[in-house]
């Protein structure tokens, strides 16, 4: 088995290598591609019942890698198949490197998905039995595990951002901390094409109505302790003021619309008063939760 | 009326295999092009139904890409033809759902998309291809632009692989193309619930195609939007249809179509008419009648 997997490596690895060669002299890369076609028949031969398919695993990781690097991600799906009908497999009987290459891999394709649920299982799968030497692998779940973090309401601390050197994602934290809205379209703007390389962007995008809603519960509490009695209603036009003051354009009318979006996302819990200008938020729980569900 | 050797168009054809083709058979680039020009003059000038010159032309534009595929052609000028070909389909999009009510018609539109969607595919991969020798097309931002806005349409064919991959696999200067901006801006709008920003800044923004793409979906947008209003508004204080037909960039009239659509009771006051927030009866209709476009009021 494990001569197998050195074959499977060093074929991906030397593929690799002929490809940054066939480029340099400005021929067609067509050696990774070549590779993986192999690959998917090295996967064949171990999908099959007996000893042999616990190596399908690390085979099935090459493969993830090639198709990753190659652009061509809507390949791992029948591998991935094959793994999960488990008519052959049984996922436990896998070495846990291996279990834990697929679960990012696979947790990465969720997060192209944007099924955040099942993306957050994949990767706090692969953070929790990642060799907790290995600094760099852990950085590697971690930058896309946050994200999904995030969109679920949970927030990684500082010193975990600091230590794992990914530093990109706090200003979005700190703009969640605080109900920024500037802050956070600077921070999404300043690392725009990393993150939209790595494809999380649109997930941190999303996080605006929580920015919205942040802001939202900051001026409740500031009005709480002005005048306890009025402070579940908030002018529209004090929402306004606080957007400009961030130097956020926003009118009367647009302030409403987002209100209403939140409203009925539940993030908020109350209404508006489209005559009177005024949200109001109900007395009992008026920022609910989000429990762990996606907004 | 009978066909003659300067009407005639040659028609699509599946093939099934390639044994049965001969190179006497295929256009060359010169009267693709020619052919696209006359595809093109029959679509503005025609005095037949736009269903028969759209099925007309839809058939010999097919015809025109597979010759186009068949020889393997990838240059300015076969990128040229497929740009036309996909603002024929944008034009189509909007002409067909503005005219077509009902089931039939839905169908043609549905199958436009998908040929549109094709369409945008294989004109993204030349462009890849004519990266890799420096060139490009002055016309690419806004072409991508549209593979992002047809994510506003449900139902939308060949929507696989996730726009966050998509956008991964770009370069950066696509991606921050102004068109572009413009499309994802308008998208996330759309999911923020952030109608105000929505439609001014089609308005404001939009390219003519870009403007024809949306026009069948602005229904849509609008019906979610009432639902919005329904839901998180109060009850005892109502909407009034103009303030809605600003916002929502609709003439006055069709938003009360709209409104009784979505099941809302529409009520009225002296001169002013409105909805009331919190209606039970309020449901999102599937499918949506299409819209007239963007109404701006004057002052």
């Amino acid at each position: 088995m494990e001569a197998m997997h050195m074959v499977a490596l060093e074929i991906r690895l030397l593929a690799e290598k002929a490809d940054r060669e066939l480029v340099m002299s400005g021929k067609n890369p067509d050696k990774l591609q070549a590779a993986g076609s192999f690959l998917m028949k090295v996967f064949g031969a171990l999908a099959v019942k007996g000893p042999k398919r616990v190596g399908a695993l690390y085979v099935t990781c090459q493969l993830f890698k090639i198709y990753f690097r190659l652009g061509t991600v809507n390949l791992c799906r029948s591998v991935i198949r094959s793994i999960e009908t488990a008519r052959n497999f049984d996922f436990e009987d896998f070495p846990v490197k291996d279990k834990v290459t697929y679960m990012y891999y696979t947790g990465r394709l969720e997060v192209f998905n944007e099924n955040f649920l099942v993306a957050d299982q994949k990767l706090t799968y692969a953070l929790m039995h990642c060799n907790p030497q290995s600094e760099s692998n852990l950085r590697k779940i971690l930058k896309f595990l946050i994200p999904v973090k995030l969109s679920i309401g949970v927030l990684p601390r500082r010193t975990l951002l600091e230590k794992y050197n990914l530093l990109e994602y706090a200003d979005i934290v700190t703009s969640l901390r605080r109900g920024d809205l500037r802050l956070l379209k600077q921070a999404l703007d300043r690392h725009e094409d990393q993150l939209l390389k790595c494809g999380v962007y649109l997930v941190l995008e999303k996080l605006e109505l929580q920015v919205y809603r942040r802001l939202v519960k900051k001026i409740h509490i500031i009005q709480r302790e002005k005048e306890p009695s009025k402070a579940h209603q908030i002018k529209l036009e004090v929402l306004v003021k606080t957007l400009q003051w961030l130097g956020i354009t926003m009118d009367v009318d647009e302030v409403e619309c987002i209100m209403a979006c939140l409203i009925y996302k539940n993030l908020i819990k109350g209404y508006f008063a489209h005559k009177s200008k005024v949200l109001v938020l109900s007395k009992q729980d008026p920022f609910p939760k989000l429990n762990g569900k996606p907004v | 009326m009978r066909t003659s050797r300067s009407l005639a168009v040659k028609k699509f054809c599946r093939t099934i295999s390639s044994t049965g083709i001969q190179a006497s058979d295929i256009r060359p680039l010169p009267v693709l092009r020619e052919t696209m020009d006359y595809l093109w003059h029959l679509l503005n000038s025609s005095e037949y139904p736009f269903e028969i010159v759209h099925d007309f032309i839809f058939d010999r534009t097919r015809s025109v890409r597979q010759d186009l595929s068949i020889q393997n052609l990838v240059n300015d000028q076969a990128i040229g033809i497929y740009e036309d070909v996909i603002k024929f389909h944008i034009l189509s999009h909007q002409r067909l759902a503005r005219s077509c009510q009902d089931s039939d018609a839905s169908s043609l539109c549905y199958l436009n998309t998908e040929q549109m969607m094709k369409c945008l595919l294989s004109l993204f991969d030349m462009y890849h291809t004519i990266h890799k020798i420096n060139s490009q097309s002055n016309k690419e931002a806004e072409y991508y632009s549209f593979f992002v806005l047809l994510h506003m349409g449900c139902k939308i064919p060949k929507m696989a692989n996730s726009l966050s991959f998509w956008y991964s696999q770009l370069p950066a200067s696509i991606v921050r193309s102004k068109e572009m901006i413009f499309a994802r801006t308008i998208l996330r709008c759309y999911h923020l619930g952030n109608f105000k920003r929505f439609f001014c800044m089609i308005a404001d923004e939009a390219t003519e195609l870009q403007l024809c793409l949306v026009e069948p979906f602005l229904n849509e947008v609008r019906a979610r939007a009432l639902m919005y209003l329904n839901h998180s508004g109060y009850k005892l204080q109502h909407h009034p249809l103009t303030h809605l037909s600003d916002i929502l960039m609709i003439e006055e009239l069709e938003l009360e179509d709209l409104c009784r659509i979505c099941g809302l009771e529409i009520s009225r006051s002296g001169d002013t008419k409105a909805f009331a927030p919190k209606q039970t009866t309020f449901s999102l209709p599937t499918p949506l009648s299409k819209s007239s476009g963007i109404y701006i009021s004057r002052e």
